[in-house]
């Protein structure tokens, strides 16, 4: 490509990044300069923030949440994303459409839904009655399970997406030559599926991650006392008019996320160089 | 770069250029904009409130409904000069708020209540309270003892004699009063208490002893609903009015309005309303008019204090009004005062106790 064919084909980034400086990078640095200047310059929001546990304790639990809903909606998801991609290609696309039903649900009702399903009097429980397995109702529903389920319902077909299409990106002929240098079966998904698809699940991984950490509704309607994320305090912040302590939750959450992507970046390059050069099967 | 600064510039004066014609678009002499409830509420509102207003004036009311996030939406109004409401309801713990960001205009009695004829304690000076709303215990009645009925906080912090799953408000106003009330401390001694530290424990020790039978803590009103109607909990404090859904679809529930918290909301007037004269007309309209109010309770039982509102009520009607003189008399009067000034505190050592 000549360079004047590079310059014109950027023109085409520009609307995105048009999008991104003026509703993204602008707002975030505005949210960045609410945290410290209260007019004037001041630390009086994060002193106040890092002289309470409350607030390193919800970002501990909600990165520690938002991790484990990461790992489960990756597992489950990746064995589903392997088996669409094997089908012939009309019928990938009626499995994708059935993943993607969910999405058009708002996450209000979806969350409500759950609450039908595994609350006392709700469908489980009264199977579970009916079938003589239980006396008294299981309590399920507002506990912090609850909140696993149904964030990984929501989530998870994000993270099937996005690992589907990186497999589909996989050329299936170096899982054969792979056989035919001699490779056991399960040898050539671990050596070479596996590490190719890698990248593929730590970006979904990644995104419900990231998506997580900003949940609050869900966790507030299924979960129990103690599933708190930063969001909701940072939403009752907001409602009372402490913008600068909102903003100042804000950013702690933000570099929170920020380092634990970094990490878990690291960790899947890690991982991904074991499994390339792993020992024997 | 400078050649994409033009261009950037160019598109954000166009955008800047259409949302501000929308604007004047809407500008109209005999209209207003009124940020009142959604849901039940405002459907009811506008049958009984906007309708004849605009009959009686000849001044339109144009109604959004804001859910949530009120404050916040009027503070970024009036900091950047361009206030889209001319009136607002403000709830209780809000109405403090407002005054101390200087976010409403101040009311003009002159205009509102010449006669001098509402309550002393309705009149705020950047506010008038247009309704009562309470936060009640709700108890279904079928899942109670044989017998027995529960008849106060006391009762509700009573596990052994009112065994089954409760629910509270995920947050610290009302609930803290309420531990109080169980504590035996007098309705009329809560706030003196709660300002002192030692006050302050007692109401979180006796939440302590709640806190292991509280199946959840609820976030919003049809939450608390679902809650009582799904019988995931039997007791649970909610606003009065619910207790009409619930009875409506065939559920035995009750009210206990003793030791009930009685709130107000008010309307106010947002600093900067182009229609100051217009906005202050449906104040007085709203807070004033009996016959319409007494209307409106019939929908939803939130009265104001308009003068002779229980003449000619059906009194069965009446008793179930927050401000019927027998209901008024065993409930406390929640302190917006207390609260603006203590809840950032409180609110964290309640997150805090909560995560404990």
């Amino acid at each position: 490509m000549s360079t004047k064919k590079k310059i014109r084909s950027t023109w085409l980034l520009w609307p995105a990044l048009f999008m991104l400086v003026a509703f993204f990078l602008i707002p975030t640095l505005d949210i960045l300069r609410a945290s410290v200047y209260d007019p004037e310059f001041t630390t009086k929001h994060f002193t106040k923030l890092f002289s309470s546990n409350v607030y390193l304790d919800v970002l501990w639990r909600t990165i520690r949440l938002s991790c484990i809903v990461a790992l489960i909606c990756a597992v489950i998801a990746y064995p589903i994303s392997y088996f669409i991609v094997q089908r012939p290609r009309k019928q990938q696309i009626f499995f994708l459409f059935l993943v993607f039903i969910p999405l058009w649900m708002s996450v209000l009702i979806r969350s409500y839904a759950w609450m039908v399903v595994l609350g006392r009097e709700g469908l489980i429980n009264a199977i579970l009655i009916g079938l003589g397995f239980t006396d008294a109702p299981v309590k399920m529903l507002f506990t912090t399970g609850a909140v696993y389920v149904a964030m990984v319902q929501i989530l998870l077909p994000i993270q099937i997406v996005t690992c589907y299409s990186a497999m589909t990106e996989i050329d299936l002929d170096l899982m054969r030559a792979a056989r035919i240098l001699g490779a056991k079966p399960w040898q050539a998904i671990r050596r070479v599926f596996l590490p190719l698809s890698l990248d593929g699940t730590v970006t979904g991984a990644i995104i419900v991650f990231m998506l997580s950490m900003g949940f609050f509704i869900t966790p507030a309607l299924v979960g129990g006392r103690k599933d708190i994320m930063m969001a909701n305090l940072i939403e009752f912040q907001v409602n009372q008019l402490n913008w600068g302590f909102a903003a100042a939750i804000s950013i702690v959450l933000l570099i929170g996320t920020v380092l634990c992507v970094i990490i878990i970046k690291r960790l899947s390059k890690i991982l991904t160089g074991r499994l390339v050069g792993g020992g024997n099967a | 770069m400078t050649k994409i600064l033009r261009q950037v510039a160019k598109v954000a004066v166009a955008t800047l250029v259409v949302v501000g014609s929308a604007n004047l678009a809407l500008a109209d002499d005999k209209e207003i904009t009124f940020s009142g409830s959604g849901g039940v509420v405002g459907k009811v509102s506008k049958e009984v409130w906007f309708g004849p207003f605009e009959k009686a004036t000849g001044i339109k009311i144009n109604h959004v409904a804001a859910e949530a996030k009120r404050m916040p939406q009027l503070e970024a109004m009036v900091k950047s000069g361009n206030v889209l409401w001319d009136a607002m309801e403000v709830s209780a713990s809000d109405y403090p708020l407002g005054v101390k960001k200087g976010l409403y205009e101040a009311v003009d009695y002159s205009m509102v209540d010449p006669d001098n004829k509402l309550p002393a304690d309705t009149r705020e000076e950047f506010g008038v309270a247009y309704a009562a709303y309470s936060q009640v215990l709700i108890v279904r009645t079928d899942k109670l003892p044989d017998g027995k009925k529960m008849e106060s906080w006391a009762d509700f912090w009573d596990v052994e004699n009112f065994p089954g799953p409760r629910a509270l408000r995920g947050r610290a106003e009302d609930n803290l009063e309420f531990a109080l009330l169980a504590d035996g401390v007098p309705a009329d001694e809560i706030y003196k208490v709660l300002s002192t530290e030692d006050g302050l424990d007692r109401a979180f020790a006796k939440l302590d002893e709640i806190k292991p039978h509280i199946t959840t803590w609820w976030t919003s009103g049809a939450q608390s609903v679902q809650l009582l109607s799904d019988g995931e909990v039997y007791f649970c404090p909610s606003y009065n009015g619910r207790i009409t859904t619930l009875v409506s679809s065939g559920i035995p529930a009750e009210i206990v309005w003793n030791g009930g918290a009685m709130h107000k909301s008010y309307l106010a007037i947002p600093k900067g309303t182009k229609k100051l004269k217009e906005a202050t007309e449906y104040v007085k309209y709203r807070t004033t008019s009996a016959d319409r109010m007494r209307e409106y309770v019939t929908h939803l039982p939130y009265p104001g204090w308009a003068p002779g509102l229980f003449d000619g009520m059906d009194p069965k009607m009446a008793a179930g009004m927050p401000t019927y003189p027998q209901n008024q008399a065993v409930q406390f009067s929640a302190s917006a005062e207390f609260w603006a000034e203590n809840l950032d505190a409180i609110q964290e050592r309640w997150t805090e106790w909560l995560l404990q």
